[in-house]
């Protein structure tokens, strides 16, 4: 049943399809004497262009679709009087936007406030208004200028592109910084021992691992950071003792702490140095 | 009472039987309801929410007497006081279980309860619970708890009863269950606000336009996209009309109801999605409101329900006044408790 079917529409569609194929072949034509006008005329001023064989085959694939979408009308002028009809919605349309603070206003447990414009919505600091020429406009739009070209480098993280959460924090730190602080605020005080030395030796694993792969690969790195030599004084507090190291109740000092306190020995004292110096000193005068 | 014989007001049929006893109660007339649902051959005298109803009336009041005929068709009530939720022992809040077969949403309980509240002695806080509880709108006609709390309770701010003392939590939502029936949400009412006389109140003014549309549109149990689709088709009426309109969406789980024992084991119900909808007005204190809930039985889209509860706030708005059907009980019945001053009031 089909394949008459079929047939039948065919033929149909192709009676149907007739003078609109004339009249695109005819549209052919004017085109191809455009081109051949064209051709003419730069073959006048240069060389005479390769001949290139027409593509034939282009033009039966394209009788044939046209046969296929013949096919098709032909099936769906069997119900004419039959509209079809799709209804898209789209549920990923931006649905009622409500923000943060009114949504909180709205659903709480309270019946909501009539006026809840005035008191709920800030107005928030940051928002400058483009054409103001005020000087105070003038030096935040300064100041916003300021901060992202100091901060900028922050948005590159692939992780977290926006000024938000880690970022944020990683900004207020570069800016108390600029400000002169000495401590920084992303830095964990208190920890236990153990976790400080983990993290500590997790990273100077880290670190090690890439100087040893950049090493392998033949990449030059930055120089090492020294590390600070912490061998200066050390802060004994008031009231202590000033040398040794007090344990158990006593002071132990060590072979160190002795050399200091006694100086250089010089092996000229056994030899009577100070008398010799001394004599030395006369012979000189 | 030592007093003498009291009068009864006579009525019958179960019609309007919580404004009656709500009425009842607040003037301190008893009442006498005969014929209630006697010409039903199945299910005649009171059904479980009246019962339900009428337990809660005892239980935040002191003194009142209630009678019950032995087939349920005829009802005996002398009021007491409204003492508010202090006489019980175990924290401030009243626990009020509504049995399996309530059919009717916790507004219907909700609505007569918080008209009593700004006479009582002390605060009125209800916990609603147990497996009747429906917090959605309902096809019997009830509204759902966001239009209580949004529509509802900002009505009372006119008569002088401060708004941020009223709080209704909604602890679980829940929409009517298998054949309309159950629920198993969790709903806490808090009235701390009382006065002894309300204020008078003047609304003959006109109601003014819509300044701005709010919802809620809630799904429990069910995908929270049926939320996003009530919301666009009901944009889809109404902002061509009005630009301000948020509708928040609310997911929640169904409720888990029944006991592990029994044979059933435990079970979701109160499946189901609605939409509520309410404008304001520019004139201070108008609210209109509508709500549709989806059908228990389901076989709705969420687009029908947000073109319906859309169309339903339209014709709200056509019908004007300064209070809505919903809203006009409330309203008449704290203007009529207040002092001797005219109170005015367009419908």
């Amino acid at each position: 049943m089909a394949p008459t079917l079929g047939k039948r529409k065919r033929e149909v569609a192709n009676l149907s399809n007739k003078s609109p194929r004339i009249s695109s072949d005819e549209r052919e034509e004017t085109e191809l004497d455009a081109q051949e006008i064209f051709r003419r005329h730069f073959e006048a001023q240069f060389q005479p262009l390769p001949i290139i064989p027409k593509p034939k085959t282009v033009v039966e694939e394209l009788d044939d679709e046209q046969d296929e979408q013949s096919d098709w009308d032909g099936i769906s002028d069997g119900d004419e009087n039959v509209v079809q009809v799709v209804e898209h919605t789209d549920t990923q349309l931006r649905i009622s936007a409500m923000s943060k603070e009114e949504l909180k206003a709205f659903m709480t447990s309270k019946p909501p406030s009539s006026n809840p414009g005035q008191s709920l919505i800030r107005d928030k600091p940051g928002l400058v208004e483009d054409d103001d020429p005020s000087e105070a406009a003038n030096l935040k739009k300064d100041l916003a200028l300021q901060r992202l070209l100091a901060e900028s480098h922050l948005l590159e993280s692939s992780k977290n592109p926006t000024l938000n959460g880690t970022n944020r924090h990683k900004a207020t730190e570069l800016r108390l910084q600029a400000l002169g602080s000495k401590m920084s605020i992303l830095k964990q005080e208190k920890m236990p021992m153990s976790h400080r030395r983990g993290i500590i030796a997790k990273q100077t694993e880290k670190e090690e691992k890439r100087r040893r792969e950049a090493r392998e690969n033949g990449i030059i790195l930055e120089k090492a950071k020294m590390k600070k030599n912490t061998d200066g004084k050390r802060d004994r507090g008031v009231g202590g003792p000033g040398i040794g190291k007090f344990s158990g109740g006593t002071l132990n000092l060590s072979k160190k702490d002795i050399f200091n306190i006694e100086g250089p020995r010089r092996s000229s004292s056994t030899r009577g140095g100070r008398g010799g110096g001394r004599g030395r000193g006369k012979r000189g005068r | 009472m030592a007093a003498p014989a009291p009068e009864y007001l006579r009525f019958t049929t179960h019609k309007s039987l919580t404004h009656r006893l709500v009425l009842s109660t607040l003037t301190g007339r008893p009442v006498h309801i005969s014929q209630i649902r006697s010409s039903s051959p199945t299910n005649p005298g009171l059904a479980p929410h009246e019962i339900s109803f009428l337990r809660l009336l005892d239980s935040i009041t002191n003194g009142s007497v209630m009678q019950i005929s032995y087939t349920g068709t005829t009802l005996t009530y002398i009021p007491g006081l409204i003492t508010g939720s202090v006489s019980t022992g175990g924290g401030d809040v009243v626990r009020c279980v509504l049995p399996e077969t309530c059919r009717r949403g916790v507004s219907w309980f909700l609505l007569p309860l918080c008209m009593l509240a700004p006479f009582s002695k002390a605060p009125i806080n209800v916990r609603f619970e147990g497996d009747g509880v429906i917090t959605s709108a309902t096809e019997t006609g009830d509204v759902s708890v966001d239009t209580v709390r949004t529509a509802i309770l900002p009505l009372y701010e006119a008569f002088g009863i401060i708004g941020s003392k009223l709080e209704l939590r909604i602890l679980q939502r829940s929409c009517a269950g298998v054949g309309g029936k159950g629920g198993g949400g969790v709903v806490e009412l808090r009235f701390g606000s009382q006065v002894r006389l309300p204020k008078t109140l003047h609304m003959n003014r006109s109601p003014g336009r819509v300044k701005r549309i709010r919802g809620v549109a809630y799904s429990t149990g069910v995908s929270a996209s049926n939320s996003a689709r009530m919301i666009n088709a009901a944009r889809g009426v109404l902002n061509p009309l009005v630009p301000d309109i948020h509708v928040a969406s609310q997911y929640d789980q169904a409720p888990l109801v029944g006991d592990k024992g029994s044979a059933g084991g435990k079970k979701r119900t109160g499946v189901g999605f609605g939409l509520s909808l309410i404008a304001e007005c520019s004139s201070e204190g108008v609210i209109y409101s509508a709500d549709v809930p989806a059908p228990s039985q389901g076989g709705v889209t969420p687009e029908d329900i947000g073109k319906r509860c859309a169309y339903q706030l339209l014709e709200m708005v056509s019908q004007g006044g300064c209070i809505t059907r919903v809203g006009a009980p409330t309203v008449l019945t704290l203007m009529a408790m207040g002092s001797e001053d005219v109170g005015r009031e367009e419908i």
